[in-house]
């Protein structure tokens, strides 16, 4: 039965069918889920620390993936049904390929087809990969992690992991900069009419919603590569995982290189990308490529740490010499972008500081309160300013400038 | 174990019509291309070809999910013009004249709205509100606003976002982590969709407009920054008074009837989430007289035909209240179908039953329509565990359904009641017998 769903979603045209099997794919999973916790009831019943944790895998149960993610790669080729790791790959592929080509009606449908075929297939990755992520934090229980789906399916040796992660980047990308650009489209009073006539398509109306679910799914597929990354290093560490499991550059790693190399895809990938903790750390990572580290490491032991967080990164835009030296390796637009994404992701931190525990970037927020790194915000923009005077500010710097001095203001 | 019965009696009906559909459609097209070649046959072969993928597709509607989708929207209404002087009163604004933070930011105050809008689609707007813990009345109503009317997609969805983070940061914890001064009514949420052409009954719902490509009018995009408010707003009752419950069930008529537009089909998914949002929104105690005025509501707007089908099929949720609500609909609009006359649930099986299913003249596709909203009043019930005497009526209905008519029986509509007959026997046999 699932999977005469899962292929009316895959191959049909038909906008109603298309929606009715996506929903009902969507309600089956919610209410027979493949894997999960078993505490929950535990825990009500027992005290809650005491409670094991204990993922429970449906085994017999249907999965969009075929069999060939589960180790027996030559299993059975003929299923056709359900999807293999590379028939993923393509997926993403596809998406990256069509969003940058002109629109016509049936590739829209299509389009807007492969879009809800991505999100559920990254909704039961998901649903696959955290009960038995969370278990592992419990209990470290790697075999279990070994055995989810993402891991199988990035193991896959029909899948070229590097050119995944590139398609995934640039589907976010392409999105980003289709809605950016229709935006300046609509500002023409031929467009602006045409929408207010509404131009009548059902897939016209819903793409623009779907497109934004899809880059927050490709976001999901990506965090959960990482989250996987820092699990398996943790593994390692404890010695746990074995040589079958292979060595993979982790996800970030990647993400930093397509940057650096495409600097045109900055702007929209970050802005898109807003899963601060994450964001934060992949932006540290990008200016501690290129601030020079500072050469009185014996000084005192909190210099070295001092490049680990954002309020380390600021100061070294307090003086020109070394703000010289970071735009000449990055251009000052290039640090501005960075500057003002980091402070964007360090206040999203720092509002949901309450709620959460520290873990991993967490450590930025305490480090320095938000006023300081506020006040350092406005001292690294001018600093920026005063040392490359060809340089002017762009928007989005003076956003966050603005948005800086009215929280100090009000603050203060 | 048996629970999740009519739960599974849904994925088959969805599921069941594929393999069915594709035989028919051969058939069909072998006649139909006959036909059509004896007719036109001097027309060049370049356009019968588009000729015959668009009867194809005519005929795959035809067949099972027909011809529902009702002109739901009408004509626009000029927006409401985007201005907002009161805008300039903001404390947040001052700061724009504040000589030290523009000497940094350059900044010409008469486009501070343009850079306002530019805070907002960036993302900035809703730090800033984080962080100062308030927003002040010109500001919520001018992100509303943007929100409904603006026709630049970036606006409209960052607007979107802006707003309901405002609603939802309240439900997350018990002390409001950002203070409102103004939300918006009742009457500005109904006033946008009558911008938007919306018409509460008297829709047609001829077929010409029933085909989702035909582009006629139709809401403007903003119609999903409305539904996904709507959702949210809809989940944060404890902390505002917003809607009374008369406004509520008005609003769970508003969104069945959004179902029925087909030109919102790709919306679907948005519209489900608000279905459940809207109806969760009443208490337990409201919730008993209002989704009896909802399902009237519905009763006399939708007309019966496949319409109140869908109608009933778009309250989708296997929630009790959404379960609730299907029978309460499907049981309102039988009623209408039997011109109000019948009072009781009794009388309506036994006018059912009365029904000669053999007969040339019986309308089949009434019956179709009749059976079907009679599964769903029934199985949709816990009534029917209950009561003995509807129990027995809905198995003898079901049997005149399932024996009278023959599997040679070529009307249309006839295997159809049939085998759905047949298979809801077996079920209630297995259940009950």
């Amino acid at each position: 039965m699932f999977e005469a769903i899962f292929q009316i979603l895959k191959d049909e045209d038909s906008l109603e069918l298309i929606m009715a099997s996506y929903q009902l794919l969507n309600e089956l999973d919610k209410r027979f889920p493949r894997v999960y916790l078993s505490n929950k009831e535990k825990s009500e019943l027992e005290s809650p620390s005491t409670a094991p944790v204990e993922v429970v895998v449906v085994q017999e149960a249907w999965s969009p993936f075929s069999d060939a993610c589960s180790g027996r790669e030559e299993a059975d080729k003929n299923s056709g049904r359900s999807l293999d790791p590379a028939g993923f790959h393509l997926l993403i592929q596809d998406l990256a390929k069509v969003a940058d080509e002109a629109k016509s009606d049936a590739s829209e449908s299509k389009m807007l087809r492969n879009m809800l075929l991505l999100q559920y297939l990254v909704r039961v990755l998901e649903g696959d990969f955290i009960p038995r992520n969370f278990a592992f934090k419990e209990n470290t229980n790697w075999p279990l992690l070994r055995e989810s789906l993402p891991n199988m399916l990035l193991g896959s040796r029909k899948i070229i992991y590097k050119g995944l992660i590139k398609d995934c980047l640039s589907v976010m990308c392409e999105i980003s900069q289709f809605h950016t650009e229709s935006s300046d489209d609509m500002k023409g009073p031929e467009k602006a009419s045409c929408v207010l006539n509404g131009y009548g398509s059902a897939v016209a109306i819903a793409l623009p919603e779907v497109e934004k679910c899809t880059c927050t799914a490709i976001q999901k597929l990506l965090l959960m590569i990482m989250d996987l990354d820092a699990s398996k290093k943790i593994a390692d560490l404890q010695g746990l995982t074995t040589r079958a499991d292979g060595v993979r550059t982790p996800a970030a790693e990647i993400i930093l290189d397509e940057l650096t190399y495409n600097i045109d895809s900055l702007s929209p990938f970050f802005q898109v990308f807003d899963e601060p903790k994450w964001k934060l750390e992949i932006i540290l990572q990008y200016f501690r490529k290129y601030i020079a580290k500072p050469s009185l490491r014996t000084r005192r032991s909190s210099g070295s740490a001092d490049d680990t967080t954002f309020g380390g990164i600021l100061k070294s835009f307090s003086d020109s010499s070394s703000t010289k030296s970071i735009i000449k390796k990055i251009s000052g637009e290039v640090a501005q972008i960075l500057l003002a994404h980091a402070f964007q992701a360090y206040l999203s931190l720092s509002s949901r500081h309450s709620v959460e525990g520290v873990c991993g970037s967490g450590e930025d927020v305490q480090d320095s309160s938000l006023v300081e790194v506020c006040k350092n915000m406005i001292a690294a923009f001018t600093c920026l300013k005063r040392t490359d005077v060809h340089t002017e500010i762009l928007p989005l710097g003076k956003e966050a400038l603005f948005t800086a001095a009215t929280i100090l203001a009000t603050k203060s | 174990m048996d629970e999740p019965l009519d739960f599974e009696s849904e994925d088959l009906f969805r599921t069941s019509p594929v393999p069915n559909k594709k035989r028919k459609k051969v058939i069909g097209l072998d006649d139909l291309l006959t036909d059509y070649y004896k007719e036109q046959s001097k027309i060049i072969e370049k356009e019968s070809k588009q000729r015959k993928g668009k009867k194809m597709r005519e005929i795959k509607c035809e067949d099972e999910v027909s011809l529902w989708g009702l002109q739901i929207f009408g004509n626009q209404k000029t927006p409401p013009r985007l201005v907002f002087p009161e805008l300039g009163s903001c404390v947040l604004l001052e700061f724009f004249k504040d000589k030290k933070i523009n000497s940094l930011v350059e900044l010409d105050f008469d486009k501070g709205e343009v850079f306002l809008e530019s805070l907002l689609v960036n993302g900035w707007l809703l730090k800033l509100i984080h962080a100062v813990g308030h927003v002040e009345e010109p500001l919520a109503a001018w992100a509303f606003n943007l929100m409904l009317y603006s026709s630049k997609e970036v606006v409209m969805a960052s607007a979107c976002d802006f707003c309901c983070a405002i609603l939802s940061s309240k439900s997350e914890v018990d002390s409001p982590q950002i203070k409102t001064d103004w939300v918006p009514k009742y009457s500005d949420l109904k006033g946008a969709l009558e911008t938007y052409g919306f018409v509460l009954g008297g829709f047609s719902s001829s077929t010409e407009v029933v085909h989702a490509d035909s582009d006629s009018g139709g809401p403007p995009h903003n119609i999903r920054a409305w539904i996904k408010y709507v959702t949210v707003f809809c989940q944060v009752r404890n902390f505002y008074s917003i809607f009374s419950t008369s406004e509520a069930e008005d609003l769970v008529v508003v969104i069945i009837l959004l179902f029925l537009e087909r030109r919102l089909l790709g919306l679907s998914a948005s519209l489900y989430n608000c279905m459940l949002s809207v109806i969760s929104f009443f208490t337990e105690n409201e919730w008993h007289t209002s989704s009896e005025e909802v399902a009237k509501s519905i009763a006399c707007r939708v007309p019966c035909d496949i319409n109140c089908l869908r109608a009933v099929g778009t309250v989708s949720g296997v929630d009790p209240r959404s379960k609730h609500l299907r029978s309460r609909v499907a049981y309102q609009i039988l009623l209408t179908c039997f011109g109000n006359k019948v009072a009781s649930a009794e009388e309506i099986l036994r006018l059912l039953i009365a029904i000669n299913v053999k007969d040339k003249d019986c309308d089949l596709s009434k019956m179709y329509m009749y059976l079907v909203l009679t599964e769903n009043w029934l199985l949709s019930n816990p009534m029917l565990e209950e009561n003995s005497v509807i129990c027995t009526m809905w198995g003898v209905y079901l049997r005149n359904c399932s024996c009278q008519i023959s599997s040679t029986d070529l009307r249309s509509h006839a295997s159809k009641i049939r085998s759905k007959a047949s298979y809801l026997l077996q079920n209630s046999s297995n259940q009950f017998g």
